[in-house]
């Protein structure tokens, strides 16, 4: 088979980049640990709370250790269920110390919602039957709203919840 | 003699590729220059 010497240069080029990409894509996979955000956790979506992560007195932020923290959180259309606070009231602020590891765990009782700490890694679809999780590090202090980006209905933009991360 | 002319055919029939080549070219390097800035957000968040 003849080629044209050009051919041979972006094809070259062409299959090089794509080593590479892969190179870089499957380092993260199989030694850094990424993973899709959803992997195949499975929940009864009609009764997520047979799930310990998901009793109503384990969501919201826990402290497990140190600088180690675990958010729980069961989303509903059109609602973020961080747990309650110490006068009963519905939590809408995390507050959460600067460099903090912290493992979110999301999981639905209805429809696909999205949770997404914006101007983060933490963003994610949360469908039904699943659970969904992230571990990241927040480094960056800041008050950084998370929102729903799957259209859940037509409460969607009212579901939002916030996050502080403080020095 | 003979030969000299076919060679000179053969060269006329070769396509011309430049276009072709700087447009590929072009379209790589975007497609590097949004992969790796994609990435590097990815990182950096
Ligand atoms: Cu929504």
């Amino acid at each position: 088979m003849h080629l044209h010497k050009y051919e041979k240069i972006w094809l070259i080029f062409g299959t090089g980049s794509l080593v590479v990409f892969l190179l870089i894509v499957g380092y993260g996979a199989f030694w850094q640990g990424t993973h899709p955000q959803s992997h195949g956790v499975t929940i009864d979506t009609n009764n997520i709370e047979s799930n310990e992560a998901f009793k109503p007195e384990n969501l919201g932020l826990t402290k497990v250790e140190e600088d180690k923290y675990i958010v729980n959180i069961a989303a509903s259309a059109f609602f973020y269920d961080l747990g309650k606070d110490e006068d009963g009231k519905s939590v809408k602020t995390i507050r959460i110390p600067k460099g903090s590891t912290v493992l979110w765990q999301a999981a639905t009782k209805d429809v696909v919602h999205g949770f997404h700490v914006a101007g983060t890694n933490v963003n994610m679809m949360v469908e039904p039957g699943y659970v969904s999780s992230i571990e990241t590090v927040m480094d960056k202090p800041g008050t950084y709203t998370i929102v729903c980006n799957e259209y859940c209905g037509i409460g969607h933009h009212m579901m939002y919840a916030t996050v502080e991360v403080y020095e | 003699m003979r030969k000299q002319e076919v060679k000179k055919a053969s060269e006329k029939d070769k396509p011309d590729l430049k276009g072709t080549f700087v447009s590929v070219m072009l379209l790589g390097v975007f497609i590097i220059i949004t992969w790796f800035g994609a990435f590097a957000l990815f990182i950096s968040r």
